[in-house]
């Protein structure tokens, strides 16, 4: 079954089209990277499948529902996840107050709910331990280091109980052990059926951990495939070198 | 210590109760009643100020209103005050409903400016509306306790600003606690996070906004049913939504009793100096200057002062990669 | 006919004011994310300081403008480095407004108590005529007005454009960081930009204090009007406020003279929501606006 599909998604900003006609899909269950050089509008892609910027033109699709110019919360209740780039948590919460912040569905009940509700907070300790980082959960998340803080974005974003997960550079700006223990989570947690679309520049990561990759450059897929194939592409080198 | 911190309030609600019969003459009953309203007042504007971190300077606008509105009723349709004061509450929530879909559109500087607007709209509103409000000569509303006298007044309503003053805590407190609030604390720390975790930001600003109106509208009904005389320029004006923002601030926004405390310095220092100076125009000055002090050397109050954790990050950063050798097998 | 003729040049004239009034807004925005509500506080305290030197010396309003020009410009600088400053980055944009709003009372406060709270005017004898033309009159001190502002914001627009303090304005204000690295001291420009802004209040206070009565509480009125010029036009956009304040004075003047005074100025509150509702980055540029 078809988990994300966007059809001719064009975004500009000013004279530059960041996204350009970018028709992509994925299956479900799958761990997609989605690579290509600075620039060729992928994180802006995350933007607009996610309602944070509205697409000029194109559509997306989630499980056949057209999701276009749906608000952000509404993308998440579909069962989007999004991580960004430069991790962004609450800092002046605690790491449990930051993991009970997701909302699944709006409903009054569920709304005036008591924060410390046994069924929420027991979920939240079991991704906090999931993620190793469940001694924490009374720290202001401002005073975690940024592996953490990474952890608990993803954490947080689970809460949410998303199907199709966008995480965007997990692996920036933190040590190799944690890229390992990040990339193992990912695999444990498409193993449980969570479908990833995975924006990062590692490259060892991405062709380790992808099942398929898709190449985009100026803002359109030019290549898509398992990652063997990809590697090889001549299209893919040229538009990393830039000739 | 926990005792202390649960005996702490208990001492000083059975305080606040007794205040009445505890001080020498009925004036310093009217200043405590002024003191308990600004503090309910600054409480509802913490729903929101504190919560989302959307600062309104023109809350002053739902306290005219809620003045206005309950004065209106009692003079020109004769209701009787307790259902004008609840009728005229709910309409200026739902009228702040409006209000706030487009005023939470825009974040931070702008939203303030737009609570100005409001405030100066809602004041040019009333003062040019005269066959309804009475303009600028203001509006005479009739005591809704005709049998007792001045001192005893102040008592009554006393009591009604104590009693909105529990209602507004109990509300704060009561979101603090529920998921609601998390989303609206998730709000001011980063409000396009918050929306990607399936936060509704939009439609909680919005009820953070109607509720703090809510309470600040009852505060309008009471003020006009006890002073039983309006001055658009007086209740629609900046200085009042600035009092909330000043005791709000000076107290501590993230606490629960930091209005109150707020409330409690701010407000008779302003009668203080009310006394002392006359009627001059320095205590504005004086207003002015502690605005520019809390701000420049204590953004977050008195309480986060007082409770403030040990300085510095409180977990070393390399736990975590011990965390991890642990945990990776 | 001949009203709405009049209600427009009257218009046009007083947003020539309005653009003047408003460019000070645009520079503190720009170069420090700063909405600074004490600004029409200082106008009026700029015409109080005209209406002492014209009373005490009994000379031209004008001729206060060398001495106050100077000082406001100091001032200006004051208030960013020695208050904004230190301001604790994270919050700002909000934190700035609380702050000079505590600045607005402080000034309105003195005002009240030096001056006490009665209207204060300055009527110079040149002023009070009106030139008709085609039947539209107009006033002589619109027109004085007029010209001020179209002339101050000509030499604000030249030092932006050609001086090397104005490049260095403008570069603080397009990328701090990038302005930085190039060795430009972005923190005392930031002052300078301050004290360029105070100075317009200077000039736009003596021009005020000649065509309107004011009071120590006149101030109020006047964030409301201006701020709504800078909303409309896009927070942090000099041109766009500009076109913003014709537009609003056309507006005003018009519904002035067909409808009233109270609805005029409601013209200005109308126009921030309605802009909010439409296009909350406002309608001519200022991409940046809704996140300040």
């Amino acid at each position: 079954m078809s988990s994300l599909r966007t059809e001719g998604l064009t975004k500009a900003f000013g004279g530059v089209r960041a996204v350009d006609g970018a028709t992509v899909e994925l299956r479900d269950g799958r761990i997609n990277g989605l690579i290509g050089p600075n620039g060729s509008g992928k994180t802006t892609f995350f933007n607009i499948v996610t309602g944070m910027i509205r697409p000029d033109a194109g559509r997306v699709l989630y499980r056949d529902r057209d999701i276009t110019r749906h608000t952000p919360h509404r993308v998440a209740h579909a069962g989007i996840g999004r991580t960004f780039q430069l991790c962004r948590v609450f800092p002046r919460l605690t790491v449990l107050e930051n993991m009970l912040v997701a909302v699944r569905r709006t409903r009054l009940r569920e709304l005036l709910a008591g924060l410390r509700d046994r069924g929420e907070v027991e979920r939240a300790r079991h991704w906090l331990r999931r993620m190793g980082i469940e001694h924490l959960e009374d720290a202001e998340a401002r005073d975690l280091s940024y592996g953490q803080q990474k952890l608990l974005e993803l954490a947080a974003v689970l809460m949410a109980e998303p199907d199709l997960i966008l995480l965007d550079e997990p692996a920036g700006g933190v040590n190799p052990a944690l890229i390992d223990r990040i990339a193992g989570l990912v695999r444990d947690l498409n193993a449980e059926g969570r479908t990833f679309l995975v924006v990062e520049h590692n490259m060892d990561l991405v062709m380790g951990m992808c099942d398929h990759v898709i190449v985009f450059d100026r803002g359109a897929p030019i290549a898509e495939g398992p990652p063997s194939v990809v590697r090889e592409d001549p299209r893919v080198l040229e538009a990393y070198l830039g000739v | 210590m926990r005792i202390a911190s649960r005996g702490l309030p208990l001492l000083l609600a059975a305080l606040a109760i007794a205040y009445p019969w505890l001080v020498p003459n009925y004036y310093l009953v009217y200043a405590g009643a002024l003191t308990v309203m600004y503090a309910a007042m600054a409480t509802s504007w913490n729903l929101l100020g504190g919560f989302t971190g959307y600062v309104s300077l023109g809350h002053s606008a739902f306290f005219g209103l809620g003045a206005y509105g309950t004065g209106l009723l009692v003079t020109r349709l004769g209701v009787p005050w307790v259902v004008a004061l609840v009728v005229s509450a709910v309409l200026v929530t739902a009228f702040a409903a409006g209000v706030g879909v487009a005023a939470v559109r825009v974040r931070g500087a702008s939203f303030v400016i737009v609570s100005i607007a409001l405030v100066s709209m809602m004041n040019l509103v009333v003062q040019g509306w005269r066959s309804l409000t009475g303009g600028s000569t203001g509006l005479q509303v009739p005591s809704p306790f005709p049998g007792l006298h001045r001192g005893q007044t102040h008592m009554v309503f006393f009591y009604a600003f104590l009693a909105l003053l529990a209602l507004a805590l109990l509300v704060w407190w009561y979101v603090s606690r529920s998921r609601f609030g998390a989303g609206l604390r998730a709000i001011r720390e980063d409000e396009d996070k918050a929306e990607s975790l399936g936060v509704p930001t939009g439609a909680y600003k919005v009820t953070a906004f109607c509720l703090s109106a809510l309470f600040v509208a009852l505060a309008g009904g009471l003020y006009a049913l006890w002073f039983g005389s309006l001055d658009p320029i007086f209740v629609f004006s900046i200085l009042i939504g600035s009092y909330m923002v000043l005791m709000s601030l000076l107290g501590g926004v993230r606490h629960l009793f930091g209005p109150l405390l707020g409330a409690l310095i701010v407000a008779p220092a302003g009668e203080y100096f009310l006394i002392a100076l006359g009627e001059t125009q320095i205590h504005l000055t004086a207003t002015g200057l502690v605005l520019v002090l809390v701000v420049l050397f204590m953004p977050d109050g008195i309480l986060a002062r007082l409770t403030r954790r040990r300085a510095g990050p409180s977990i070393p950063d390399q736990s975590a990669d011990q965390r991890l050798q642990e945990v990776t097998p | 006919m001949s009203l709405i003729l009049q209600g427009l040049a009257l218009g046009v004239l007083t947003g020539g004011l309005y653009a003047l009034l408003a460019s000070g807004l645009s520079l503190y925005f720009g170069v420090m994310r700063v909405v600074m509500v004490a600004h029409p506080a200082f106008l009026f305290l700029a015409a109080y300081l005209t209406y002492t030197v014209h009373t005490a010396f009994g000379v031209d309003p004008f001729l206060a403008l060398p001495v106050t020009v100077p000082v406001f410009f100091v001032l200006g600088v004051a208030v960013q480095r020695l208050l904004v400053a230190r301001l604790a980055p994270d919050n700002l944009a909000m934190m700035s407004v609380l702050l000079t709003f505590g600045l607005a009372l402080t000034i309105e406060g003195l005002l009240g108590t030096f001056y006490t709270g009665s209207y204060r005017s300055i009527s110079m004898e040149y002023a009070t005529r009106s030139l008709t033309v085609g039947g539209v009159s107009l006033p002589y001190d619109r027109i004085i007005a007029f010209a001020v502002a179209a002339l101050t914001l000509g030499v604000l627009f030249a030092v932006l454009v050609k001086s090397r303090f104005g490049r260095a304005l403008r570069a603080t204000i397009q990328h701090p960081e990038a302005a930085r690295l190039v060795g430009i001291p972005t923190e005392r420009v930031a002052g300078y930009g301050f004290g360029v802004g105070l100075a317009t209040a200077a000039v736009g206070g003596t021009v005020l204090a000649l065509i309107t009565p004011f009071f120590p509480a006149s101030h109020w009125v006047w964030i409301g009007k201006l701020m709504a010029i800078i909303v409309v036009g896009g927070l942090g956009s000099v041109v766009g406020a500009a076109l913003a304040a014709v537009l609003l004075g056309v507006v005003e003047g018009v519904v002035l003279v067909t409808v009233d005074a109270t609805w005029a100025t409601m013209m200005f509150y109308v126009f921030v929501f309605l802009t909010l509702l439409a296009r909350p980055q406002g309608f001519f540029g200022g991409r940046l606006a809704h996140r300040f």
